[in-house]
This record gives C-alpha cells, sequence and structure tokens, in this order.
C-alpha cells in the first residue's frame, strides 16, 4: 500500500537500492485473454527476421509462437487454412499518439503536449492517453499490435512514453505492455525553438536548445552520483537515511542514466542528431532510436557505428524546412548501411496503413536498384521496431517460444489491395475480418461512427 | 553532355514559354511519338486495350488502337509488358503556391486580413520552380487544381489549373471559387455554421444585383471588390467548391447550388455517402480524400474508407485527391484503397484521371487517351495503384519530362557516404 501512496519516495530510494521494479508505478494490469490454439496451415510467411516461408505452418499455443514448419501435426489446435494468404509479426508503431490526440480533435481531448515548459519530463504521457480513441481498433484493423505512445515535440524533453498493447480496456493500465521500458521523449530542432521562442523563453535557437539538454542531464548527473554516494556511506546509528527531495522530471533523467528508461528522440536533420549523440556521450546516456529521422541517409555510418535506430516516414517531407530534405529512399540507405532502419508512422491515418507505408519504402529502393524484398522490408515495421522498444527478445518475429502476435493478410501485405484478415495478440483472437465479433467498438463510437471506419 | 543539352532545352523552353499568353495553349511540340505494346487504359471505356499502339503528334494523341501502324518519321517507344495510363490529376493542392508549409514566407495560398474572401485569386504567385512538381511528377502525376485556402472568410477565393512541368505549369485562371462550411469556416462568421450559410446567401443575393453605385456595404457585408468577385463568379460558367464533410451541410450546399443556379463540387465530404442519391441527382462530384478515414471532428463522425466506393456506386461523380500539397502523389495510394474497400478499379483510376480532366477546366479530353487530347501519358513498370511500382517515362503534352527531382538528387549525393566527392556533386 505504502508504494502506492508515496510512489516518489520509493521511487528515490529504489533508485538508491537499485530495485528496477518499483520505479515503475502505475504497474500495467494487462493479462494475456483464454485463448485457445490455433494452427495457421499453409500461409506464406515473413517471419521478420529476413526470412520469407512457402506455405508453411504456424502453431500458436497458450499465448506462444509454439511451432513452426511445414505440415505440422495440429496438437489439438483450431485448424486455421490459411493457404493462399500471408503471415507476418503484428505490426508495431514507435511513434504514435493515439489516445493522447484522439479522434474527435477538439481542445478539450488534447492531451499530447505539455506546453508549459521546455522540459516537462515530469509527465507521464500514459496519464493523457483515452482508452476509447477509435483510433485503437482502426490501428488493430491494420495489423498493429504493438504501440509507443509518445508525448508531443514542443518541448525538449516532452516526458514519458508508454509501450502499449492495441487491446480494448477500460483503463490504460489495462493496456501497459508488462516489463516494457518506459521511454524518454526529447525533441531537437524547429519544435522547442520555436514555441518557446515565441513566449521570448529560452530556447530560442537551437543553440538554447543543446543548452537546455546539457544543463538538465548536468543536473541528473549530478543526482544521481550524489545518490550513488549516499547509498555507499554508512548510516549513522541515530539518523536514518534521508530520501532525496522528490523530483519527477529528475527520476525519469536518472532512470535514463541508469539505463531503465529508453531515449526516443524526434530529430529531423543528420547535424542535429550528430549533436544529441555527443549529448549522450557527454552525461552517458544512449540513444534508442531517432524519431522523424528524415536525414539519416545522410549519417547512415555513424547511426550504425552507434547503434541507433531510425524511425522514419515512408515519403513525408517539406512541411517544414528541417523535413525539406526527405528522400523516399532514406529507410533503405539507413538499412543499407547496417543501421537499424524502422517505418513510424506518427499519424493516426499512417499507423493503419504501415505496411503500404514499408511498401512504399521498399519501391523507392528498387527504384534506385536498391535490392529489398518483402521478407526483408516487413523488419521495418516489426523487428526493428521491438529492437527500438527493447522488446526484440519477446516480439516482432515469428518465431517459436516468442509472444503469438501476428497478422493474417488476406493477400501480400506490400499490395494496396490486400488486407487484415486476423490479428492475434498474446494468441487472442483480437480482429477478424469476417467475424463482426471480433471487431473491438469503442464507447465513442457507439451509435455515432460507422464501426470500424469503414476498415 | 547530358547536362548541357537538358540546359539548352530547358532555355528553349522559358524562350517559348516567355512567347505565351497567362495559360499553356499546348503549341510547339517536337517529335512525333509511337508508344509500342503497352496495355493501355485510355479511360475512354472500362477494359484496357492490350498490346496497343499510341501515336502522338503536335502535343496531342493522334490514334490510339490495338492494331494501329505506326507512320513514317514517328519515334518509337517500346512499351511491351508495361502499362499506359494517362497523367495523374490531383482535385485539390496547393502545388506552387505553397513551398514549406511551416515557413510563411514560402506560402501564397492564404491570407488572413486584408483581401481575403472571394476577390482573392492565387493567379498572380504560382512558382513554377516550387520543389514539389518534380518529385509528385515522378510518381505519375501530370496535372492539378491549386486552390487558396480560407483565410477568415468562408469563401477563400479563386483557384487555377496547371500541369506538373517545370516550364509555365499554368494551364488556365478562374476554374473555381473556392470556401468551405463547417466548424473551421464558421470561426469567420460568429461560431455558427447557420450564419456562414446566411452570409453566403446573402452574398450571392447581393452579387446578383450588384452594381458599384448602388451598393451600399454594412457592417459584415463583403466589400465592394468580393461582390464584384462573386457577381463574376454568377456570369462565369465554373464550379463553386465548398469544402463540407457533415451530411446536413452537403444537403445545405446542395440547396444552396439549386438556389443560385450553381455548378457545385463537394471537397472532403467525408458523410457525403450519406447523401449519395441526392448528389448523384444533382449532379455534383466529389473530392474525396480517401485515406481520411478518421472522425476527427463532429463533423466527420460518418468517415469511412469505403466512401469513394459506395459514392460511385450511386453514381456520383467522384474525383480524388492525394490530399498534402507535398505529397499529392498519394492520390495513387488513396485509388488503391479505394479499389481495396470496394470501388472498380477502372472507376477508381477514372478518379484521378479522366474525371477530374472533365470537371476542371483543362483542356478538351484530358485525362484521357482519346484522339485529341493532351498527351499527358504515363508507362509504368505495373499496375500503377500498386505502391510496388513506378512510373519509367512520363510525357505531358506530348513532351517526356525529367524524372529526376531534388530529392534524387540528395539520394545520389549520399547513396555513397565513403565517396570523396559527396560535396562536390
Amino acid at each position: 500500500m505504502l508504494w502506492k501512496l508515496f510512489p516518489l519516495i520509493v521511487s528515490a530510494l529504489a533508485a538508491v537500492a537499485g530495485d528496477v521494479h518499483a520505479r515503475t508505478p502505475y504497474e500495467s494490469t494487462y493479462s494475456p485473454r483464454h485463448s485457445e490454439d490455433v494452427l495457421l496451415r499453409g500461409a506464406t510467411v515473413l517471419t521478420g527476421t529476413g526470412e520469407r516461408l512457402e506455405s508453411a505452418d504456424v502453431r500458436l499455443a497458450v499465448g506462444r509462437i509454439a511451432e513452426v514448419g511445414v505440415s505440422l501435426a495440429d496438437n489439438g489446435a483450431r485448424v486455421v487454412d490459411a493457404s493462399g494468404l500471408w503471415l507476418t509479426p503484428g505490426i508495431i508503431d514507435v511513434h504514435s499518439h493515439l489516445g493522447a490526440y484522439p479522434s474527435p480533435s477538439v481542445p478539450s481531448t488534447s492531451d499530447g503536449n505539455e506546453m508549459t515548459s521546455p522540459n516537462s519530463a515530469r509527465v507521464w504521457v500514459e496519464h493523457s492517453v483515452w482508452p476509447q480513441d477509435p483510433q485503437f481498433p482502426l490501428a488493430l484493423a491494420g495489423g498493429v499490435t504493438t504501440l509507443q505512445i509518445l508525448p508531443g515535440s514542443a518541448n525538449l524533453f516532452g516526458g514519458r512514453g508508454v509501450t502499449l498493447k492495441n487491446v480494448p480496456s477500460r483503463t490504460v493500465q489495462g493496456m501497459k505492455f508488462p516489463g516494457a521500458k518506459p521511454s524518454l521523449k526529447m525533441a531537437c530542432g524547429e519544435n522547442p525553438k520555436r514555441v518557446y521562442g515565441a513566449k521570448n523563453q529560452t530556447p530560442a535557437t537551437r543553440m538554447g536548445n543543446i543548452a537546455g539538454f546539457r544543463e538538465a542531464w548536468g543536473k541528473a548527473r549530478h543526482a544521481l552520483d550524489e545518490r550513488t554516494q549516499a547509498a555507499q556511506t554508512p548510516p549513522e546509528d541515530d539518523k536514518p537515511k534521508k530520501a532525496p527531495a522528490p523530483d519527477l522530471g529528475l527520476d525519469t533523467l536518472i532512470g535514463v542514466l541508469e539505463g531503465e528508461i529508453l531515449i526516443h528522440n524526434h530529430c529531423y536533420r543528420a547535424d542535429e542528431m550528430a549533436w544529441m549523440i555527443d549529448v549522450g556521450k557527454e552525461y552517458g546516456f544512449q540513444i534508442s532510436a531517432f524519431h522523424h529521422a528524415v536525414e539519416s541517409y545522410k549519417i547512415a555510418d555513424l547511426l550504425a557505428e552507434e547503434g541507433i535506430c531510425s524511425a522514419m516516414w515512408a515519403d513525408w517531407w517539406g512541411f517544414k524546412l528541417e523535413s525539406f530534405d526527405g528522400i523516399s529512399e532514406n529507410v533503405a540507405l539507413v538499412d543499407k548501411a547496417g543501421a537499424c532502419a524502422i517505418v513510424h508512422s506518427d499519424s493516426a491515418m499512417g499507423i493503419q496503413r504501415l505496411n503500404q507505408e514499408a511498401a512504399k519504402a521498399m519501391a523507392a529502393a528498387q527504384r534506385q536498384g536498391l535490392s529489398f524484398d518483402e521478407a526483408h522490408a516487413i523488419t521495418w515495421i516489426t523487428l526493428n521496431a521491438a529492437k527500438a522498444l527493447g522488446l526484440d527478445k519477446r516480439i516482432g518475429s515469428i518465431e517459436v517460444g516468442k509472444a503469438a502476435d501476428v497478422v493474417l493478410w488476406n493477400g501480400n501485405p506490400f499490395s494496396v489491395y490486400s488486407r487484415v484478415e486476423q490479428v492475434y495478440i498474446d494468441g487472442y483472437r483480437y480482429f477478424d475480418l469476417n467475424d463482426p465479433g471480433r471487431r473491438p467498438v469503442t464507447d465513442f463510437e457507439l451509435r455515432q461512427t460507422v464501426n470500424g471506419g469503414g476498415q | 553532355m547530358i547536362c548541357s543539352s537538358l540546359r539548352s532545352a530547358f532555355l528553349l523552353n522559358l524562350i517559348i514559354a516567355a512567347s505565351l499568353s497567362t495559360a499553356f495553349t499546348g503549341t510547339a511540340h517536337g517529335a512525333d511519338y509511337a508508344i509500342v505494346g503497352g496495355t493501355v487504359h485510355t479511360q475512354t471505356n472500362d477494359q484496357p486495350l492490350q498490346q496497343a499502339v499510341i501515336l502522338v503528334s503536335d502535343g496531342r494523341i493522334s490514334a490510339v488502337g490495338a492494331d494501329l501502324a505506326v507512320p513514317a518519321g514517328y519515334e518509337i517507344v517500346a512499351a511491351a509488358g508495361k502499362v499506359v495510363t494517362p497523367g495523374l490529376i490531383d482535385s485539390y493542392s496547393q502545388l506552387t503556391i505553397s513551398e514549406i508549409g511551416g515557413e510563411a514566407s514560402t506560402v501564397d495560398s492564404q491570407v488572413v486580413a486584408y483581401a481575403s474572401g472571394p476577390a482573392f485569386d492565387v493567379r498572380y504567385a504560382l512558382n513554377p520552380e516550387a520543389t514539389a512538381l518534380a518529385v509528385n511528377r515522378r510518381d505519375g502525376v501530370t496535372r492539378a487544381v491549386v486552390a487558396p485556402r480560407p483565410g477568415n472568410d468562408p469563401l477563400a477565393g479563386w483557384g487555377v489549373t496547371i500541369r506538373l512541368s517545370d516550364v509555365e505549369p499554368l494551364v488556365s485562371t478562374d476554374v473555381a471559387l473556392f470556401g468551405a462550411l463547417g466548424a473551421n469556416a464558421a470561426m469567420f462568421t460568429g461560431g455558427s455554421r447557420s450564419a456562414l450559410i446566411q452570409r453566403l446567401r446573402r452574398g450571392l443575393q447581393q452579387a446578383r444585383g450588384y452594381s458599384t453605385n448602388r451598393y451600399q456595404p454594412g457592417p459584415g457585408d463583403y466589400s465592394h471588390q468580393d461582390l464584384a468577385a462573386l457577381q463574376r463568379f454568377l456570369k462565369a460558367d465554373v464550379p463553386l467548391v465548398l469544402e463540407a464533410h457533415r451530411a446536413v451541410e452537403i444537403r445545405e450546399a446542395v440547396k444552396l447550388a439549386e438556389d443560385f443556379d450553381l455548378q457545385l463540387v463537394v471537397l472532403g465530404g467525408t458523410e457525403a455517402w450519406k447523401e449519395s442519391a441526392q448528389l448523384a441527382a444533382a449532379g455534383v462530384p466529389v473530392v474525396v480524400n480517401v485515406l481520411a478515414n478518421l472522425p476527427t471532428s463532429f463533423e466527420r463522425l460518418g468517415a469511412r474508407l469505403d466512401n469513394a466506393a459506395l459514392l460511385h456506386e450511386a453514381g456520383v461523380q467522384v474525383l480524388f485527391t492525394g490530399g498534402e500539397t507535398q505529397n499529392v502523389r498519394w492520390l495513387r495510394q488513396a485509388a488503391g484503397n479505394a479499389v481495396a474497400y470496394g470501388m472498380p478499379w477502372s472507376a477508381a483510376l477514372r478518379a484521378a484521371t479522366a474525371s477530374p480532366g472533365s470537371v476542371w477546366s483543362f483542356p478538351e479530353g484530358t485525362g484521357t487517351l482519346a484522339k485529341g487530347a493532351p498527351a499527358d501519358l504515363v508507362i509504368w513498370n505495373g499496375d500503377p495503384l500498386e505502391l510496388s511500382n513506378w512510373p519509367e517515362r512520363l510525357m505531358i503534352d506530348g513532351e517526356w519530362q525529367s524524372l529526376e527531382s531534388r530529392q534524387t538528387r540528395l539520394f545520389e549525393r549520399y547513396q555513397d557516404l565513403s565517396d570523396d566527392n559527396l560535396y562536390y556533386q
């Protein structure tokens, strides 16, 4: 009970003690639904590991991928004839604002940007997410099984992001991906300097951006050193140890420095990404992924060397100056350099069709003579995305032992004409094109919208 | 070599362009071409011609058929195994009047104070060097409607049509008067949708009998220049394009058009499927952004992916837009998704070719490969609605267009990061 009442103190103490779990209050209450075992028989399988299996069988049992092969025995599983269909891992979007910027988009639902301070590391976007956002089931109908919700990019430090399972739930806790690390959203470039410059506050320039980052990280590093030092000092007999003063923002930054929170950094321009890499080195943190990284292709070698993923649009460009050099070959060039390439949406429309976004990125590469096929391109929206979320041991590919998050398509998912037939999360069939009873409907939609938005 | 010949071609085109008046008239073309062996979607009937021949002469389609002989002097372009379609046409964009949306100094599509309203006209600010022309042409788009956006009046002003050519993109001025209904536009009329409709009706009523001497604008009335523009519109034979999403507003727009004998085009039309019978009966085309299937506002709660399919089925003329100026190329993704959600393939292609070609002010036959039509065509390496395919060659008014863009130049520059010449390309 105490941790519920005093999460800050407990989490601060936990930092000293190095207890990972106590640092993350508001734990997930998700548990997989009871599901029958299923044998998906005869599909063309894109495994998410770069392989394509023809007429393969995949057996899902107790929420996991139990077997992948040919002519598998059903072992009591319900058999689904998937011949002529395609099977992929569940689609993962590393950049979404669903629930925080829901539909309908009106002032009272606009909860994605705490634009009151350039450092709002203290906020957690999960506290903004509206689980009844009708955009969740639309994304599900597009095959999205896992998504990271991030705060907006008005601030240098936007706050914590959260990884959700795309399951219908009355609470956000019921969607939180158990054991997924939280993230910290940072933003370079035009947005923070525009928002605060317009208020005659810092940052008003790109140098102001970097100074804002360095000051905050310097304080976090200093506080962590103090805490570590205090933990190492033996207690005096008559005085109990004093916990550090509660500071939500600092907790998040310290969580990053201790490797418990992953950095997801909105950063368009190559030169700014290079600066952020250096800021990370100065204060001792690793960036998981640059998001909206439209210029990653200019420093793909550096990103490969540093082990940083790039989360990219297939073809967005030119809507603001820092996106002016966006090119359709970006994803392919990053991948070709050996860096981790991800196609993300940042859009409630795009998230429904990440397969088509990947198809565009693949076609742009082929058009330039670079050879990328479907088996490889699917990794941009599955396994590579899982890597950036620190979940690649659990989801992102069709491999024995991984969670049974899979999507059955009625054709090649890289075809514009193909549609999702079935979506399984932890083995449970959450969506079925041919079964209206298996299409979640949010409260908001009742008697208001066309169920499923026509999906 | 290539560079210098391109440059001289460019100079030649500049000279040609300089000799033209405001609108491109479709003359002064070079070679005659025979495009031979492709699967040709003429848009004059639903079935494609197989292994057909298209003859292009003097910038126009001079003949199309399966068994045509190629006359002497025609340059033969092999298209066996390829798919040939008319060039794609986007029905709503800010191409050439909005370079980078986030940089106000590059945006000329909207006025927020002075000169906003029906008198505003985008024609004087078209930038033929807009980066997005080549980027979108590379993906098969040959023509577009260029429209103003509402600034502080429900009526945004006059739009133009363009071709996605680097030289003299302007095709026609005075192509339509644009405006918007709905909550956003109602902010310009005090916040009520009803007041907005009243303003439009009052303005049109006053414009009917407008004369400079007799009109004394009161508070909230349109200015002299706005009323003169509205009167000009009433006399012109061009559409009023109203963005409308909620079914009841679409109905109000149809009524307004009937009462004032206007040719209406509904833009957006999220809930148009609910009014499809009325729209079909009134002959009102709808510009659909297929991918916008979200209930993003209380006037779009009826959003659905099969909107275009339902409208088509009811007999409404459907036009597509890619939805964003930088990426009007998304219109083939829009068309592809419309097919995935029930629209016949040929109808979906028509919504991006022949239908916009006939609704908007373009030369006769635009959007088709009929005899006499402007020779705007794309040779694709496969089904043009599949995102995995792309244009191999593209022609506008009988001239092959470059498929290079600033983006392909960036690609070429950065495809090899170890190249010592990185900064000298």
